[in-house]
């Protein structure tokens, strides 16, 4: 019984990871295209979630965002990775301007083994992640409009003692907003067996 | 278009140059071109001068001519020479201008980085400022929050405890709930028996009803009869009862009658009492008037006393007129004595009567006080059982007439009855009456007692509930033990609902990024869009400032050899082009040389997409060109001065050539246009033979191509079939 369920458990996480990293690829070129910090031109349509999403065609970001993907999928098996950041930053004067956070926790397992839960059903979680994506959109209708050439960069948030590729993945700054300037929105999550996404986006807003 | 102004500049500056040339050439600053062109006007001016010819001056002329050719080549050398040291002249001009461009633009970079550079400056201080600001806000923050956290999780250990407790008890309260429900469904289990029980026998009682009701209705003709005995029976009853009652009245009226022979009995002894005291009141009066009598007699003895003082004074002063006065004492006369100790006597008699009647008297009165009393309270009493008896009288006669209306009933019942029976007898059906009444009589204490048993089922249910009074006082305890808990409950979801929302500001903190949470590294792709941005804005911006530094310590040489280029501008003009990179900086060299790569690469992306567009555009042409052949039978080949030529496939030597006419009348882009017309332009040898006649209906009449073109095409097919079936066109 235990043997099983440990195997089933495993397998969820995995799923679960894949998941969240594909979560992650979509959210990204959603917020890229929406925020328009690549040209509309270099996006074209996929379906996806049972959405219409906007995935880029420029190869140089393509294969950013794949390497950076593919190491998070590696911290999400490990549970290093707490935190994903996207960063808009302007190009000019380099300050950032919004920062798109995907807070990662894992789902604590039930205290007592006795009361097995049911596993979430995959359309539910789509349906989450559907939401969560929609809400990215329907968020450029009131986050400020940027007027300047922007640029972007992720950072994730790891634990101390998580694996990371020396040379490939430095230190850096946190890339923070003004606390005088930052306002910040919090959005839906969604969660699978495993992990749970909660969104949130801080921008920097002058009056 | 840059190269062809640079083209039309130089050729500017070349023609100025060369006249410039020509003029020093003619000032003579160099003495070998001088001389050559002397003498080749000397030369040239005798050979015109004299055009006869001799052997002499043949050689001479060969000579000449040599000379000539000599001079021309080194003329044309000169030439050479001169364009280019024009051409460098033209450059260097360029690369002044170029510099002075550059200088503007240095003195302009020099400004900008100068204020860069202060801005620079400012804004690392502030900076620097802001930093240490920040890092003690930091701090403070980092404080704030761990003590928030500790606090946090105090908060939760303490909810959590709480929590645990109230589950406890929320539990132990289910658990007694869930008890009291067994008990509960229990009881009602009990009680659906009992109905069901009831229910049953109900069922029974119907169907004895229905059993009843359908003897009821079988013998419906002597119903009647046996309803009216049943009618008697209640009669009867209430006969007795009222017997009963009468029996119990005349019991009450025998003793109240005798109550009242006592009441009698009493009242004349009131009245004997009364009499007693009339008399005493009489005696009373008799001893009122002894009194005065006596107060009479006493008067009369005071009187008389006075009386026998006056006569004794009398006497002692008739004595005193006698020798001695004790005599006179002695002397009184025996009568006198007589009468008064008569008068003594009587009066003590009197006296003595007089105590004894007082006494009485007063025994006469406590007698008639306490009598009058009893007198009262007897009136009084009267009076009640007076009402009483008046009461129990018309309850008497009330009962008297009912029993009097009872026992006409009966009579008129029994009469009935009696009249009845004889019928029964008529009609000879005792037995079975009596089996039927029988039966009826059984099946109404079976009634009467499923009744009872009804009536102490349905009573039944309250009992079964009281027992549970006890645990529903429980009951209501732990529910109000419940709602305190609850109410607990709500209070730690308020201070759940408070730390989230702290949690929620203390979130946006780390989202804003302002705050890293403790043990957590922040890290980036090292090859990210950013740095590459910034990168590459870092490289442009030192190739920019080299470049700018290069052009500075340039316009620095330069003015340091302005003086020296003041006396003497030909030998700075001419010594420029030697130094290579003394006219421009090797940094905007290379700058220059960075561009026209990226540049350069773009023009061959751009080429190598112009071809492939072409490649299309020739394939597609060619397979609509076969397309067209395949179909219509004509070979096309279109002209790049607009006109197109038609041959057929059948017939070679029948080509036709057609130009566009009308708005757009040379070049093939008109040719796909619909307001386009083709002309018949030239046509070849062969073709058929009625040719001119085709040409004359279709093209001079009709004025249509097409069908001119369709005709000679069949003309065609039909030539080449008749002239050979082996034809390979024909097999297309």
């Amino acid at each position: 019984m235990a043997t099983k369920q440990a195997n089933r458990q495993a397998i969820t996480l995995k799923g679960s990871s894949a998941l969240v990293t594909e979560f992650f690829k979509y959210a990204a070129n959603t917020i890229l295209f929406q925020r328009e910090v690549y040209p509309s031109d270099d996006f074209h349509m996929v379906k996806k979630y049972g959405q219409t999403v906007l995935v880029t065609q420029d190869l140089a970001l393509e294969n950013y965002l794949e390497r950076i993907l593919s190491q998070v999928h590696k911290w999400l098996l490990t549970g290093s990775v707490t935190q994903l950041v996207l960063a808009i930053i302007s190009k000019d004067t380099r300050t950032p301007l919004e920062r798109w956070v995907f807070d990662v926790k894992l789902v604590e397992p039930p205290a007592d083994a006795s009361t097995t839960r049911e596993s979430k059903p995959e359309a539910e979680i789509q349906s989450e992640i559907r939401a969560i994506l929609k809400q990215i959109v329907s968020m450029v209708t009131y986050l400020p409009v940027i007027q300047e050439p922007t640029v972007f960069n992720i950072l994730a948030y790891t634990n101390e003692s998580a694996d990371v590729p020396a040379g490939e993945w430095v230190d850096t700054d946190p890339l923070a907003i003004e606390a005088s300037k930052s306002q910040q929105v919090k959005m839906r999550s969604f969660s699978t067996d495993v992990h749970r996404i909660e969104a949130m986006v801080a921008y920097r807003y002058e009056e | 278009m840059n190269d062809d102004e640079n083209a039309a500049k130089k050729r500017r500056t070349l023609r100025s140059t060369a006249s410039t040339s020509t003029s020093s050439l003619a000032t003579g600053t160099t003495t070998r071109p001088v001389t050559t062109a002397v003498k080749r006007d000397s030369l040239a001016a005798e050979l015109e001068r004299d055009p006869q010819f001799s052997a002499a001056r043949r050689r001479q002329r060969t000579q000449l001519f040599t000379n000539t050719v000599s001079h021309a080549s080194l003329e044309r050398q000169l030439l050479q020479a001169q364009t280019s040291r024009v051409d460098i002249e033209t450059k260097l001009r360029e690369k002044e201008v170029q510099i002075e461009r550059l200088e503007r633009d240095r003195r302009h970079f020099a400004d900008k980085e100068k204020e860069e550079r202060e801005a620079r400056e400012r804004e690392q201080e502030e900076r620097a400022a802001e930093k240490k600001r920040t890092d003690a806000e930091l701090k403070s923050l980092r404080a704030q929050f761990d003590n928030l956290q500790e606090e946090f999780a105090d908060l939760q250990s303490v909810h959590s405890q709480r929590m645990l407790s109230s589950t406890q008890e929320v539990s132990q309260l289910r658990a007694l709930n869930t008890s009291f429900t067994s008990q509960v469904d229990r009881l009602s289990a009990d009680l659906d028996s009992s109905q069901a029980i009831a229910s049953s026998r109900l069922d029974i009682i119907n169907s004895l009803q229905d059993q009843f009701d359908e003897l009821q209705a079988a013998k419906d003709t002597w119903m009647q009869r046996t309803n009216e005995e049943s009618d008697m029976g209640v009669v009867r009853e209430e006969l007795k009862k009222q017997a009963e009652y009468h029996r119990k009245l005349e019991g009450t009226n025998a003793k109240l009658t005798s109550e009242v022979t006592i009441l009698r009995d009493r009242q004349t002894s009131v009245e004997v009492l009364r009499e007693q005291n009339r008399s005493l009141e009489l005696k009373l009066q008799y001893t009122e008037s002894l009194r005065d009598k006596v107060a009479q007699l006493e008067a009369e003895l005071e009187a008389s006393r006075t009386e026998r003082e006056q006569w004794a004074s009398n006497q002692a002063q008739s004595s005193s007129s006698l020798p001695s006065t004790p005599s006179r004492n002695a002397a009184p006369t025996i009568s006198q004595t007589q009468t008064l100790t008569q008068l003594r006597l009587q009066h003590a008699s009197l006296l003595e009567e007089h105590g004894s009647t007082l006494a009485s008297l007063r025994t006469l009165e406590s007698t008639n006080a306490s009598l009058s009393d009893h007198l009262s309270s007897s009136a009084t009493q009267i009076k009640q059982l007076q009402e009483t008896i008046r009461e129990l009288g018309s309850t008497a006669r009330k009962a008297d007439t009912r029993v009097h209306l009872a026992e006409r009933e009966v009579e008129f019942l029994q009469a009935l009855v009696k009249s009845y029976e004889s019928e029964e007898v008529q009609k000879e059906e005792t037995t079975r009456d009596e089996r039927d009444v029988g039966r009826i009589k059984e099946l109404e204490s079976l009634l009467s007692e499923y009744k009872s048993t009804l009536d102490s089922i349905t009573t039944a249910p309250p009992s079964p509930s009281k027992p549970s009074r006890e645990t529903l006082d429980q009951l209501a305890q732990l529910r109000s033990e419940l709602e305190e808990c609850q109410k607990e409950n709500t209070q730690h979801i308020e201070t759940i609902d408070k730390l989230e929302q702290e949690l929620f500001e203390l979130s946006g903190e780390i989202a804003g990024g302002r705050h890293v949470p403790p043990g957590k590294r922040i890290l980036q792709l090292a090859d990210n869009p950013e740095q590459q941005w910034f990168d590459l804005r870092q490289a442009t911006m030192d190739k920019l400032r080299e470049e700018n530094s290069a052009l500075l310590k340039r316009l620095h040489d330069l003015e340091s050899s302005l003086p020296s280029a003041n006396t003497t501008t030909a030998t700075t003009d001419e010594s420029s082009p030697n130094g290579d990179g003394g006219l421009v900086p090797r940094a905007s060299y290379d700058l220059l040389q960075s561009s026209l790569a990226t540049l350069e690469q773009t023009l061959a992306q751009k080429e190598k997409r112009l071809l492939r567009l072409q490649q299309v555009f020739t394939s597609k042409s060619a397979e609509f060109r076969d397309a067209i052949t395949s179909i219509l039978g004509v070979k096309l080949a279109f002209y790049p001065n607009g006109q197109v030529r038609l041959t057929s496939i059948f017939d070679l030597d029948a080509s036709f050539v057609f130009q566009s006419t009308g708005s757009s009348g040379n070049g093939g882009s008109g040719v796909g246009g619909n307001n386009v017309k083709m002309q018949l332009v030239a046509q070849g040898e062969g073709g058929p033979q009625d040719l001119p006649s085709m040409m004359q209906y279709w093209i001079e009449n009709e004025q249509c191509l097409p069908g001119f073109m369709a005709s000679v095409t069949l003309e065609c097919y039909e030539k080449a079939k008749m002239s050979g079936a082996g034809d390979p066109n024909t097999s297309v």
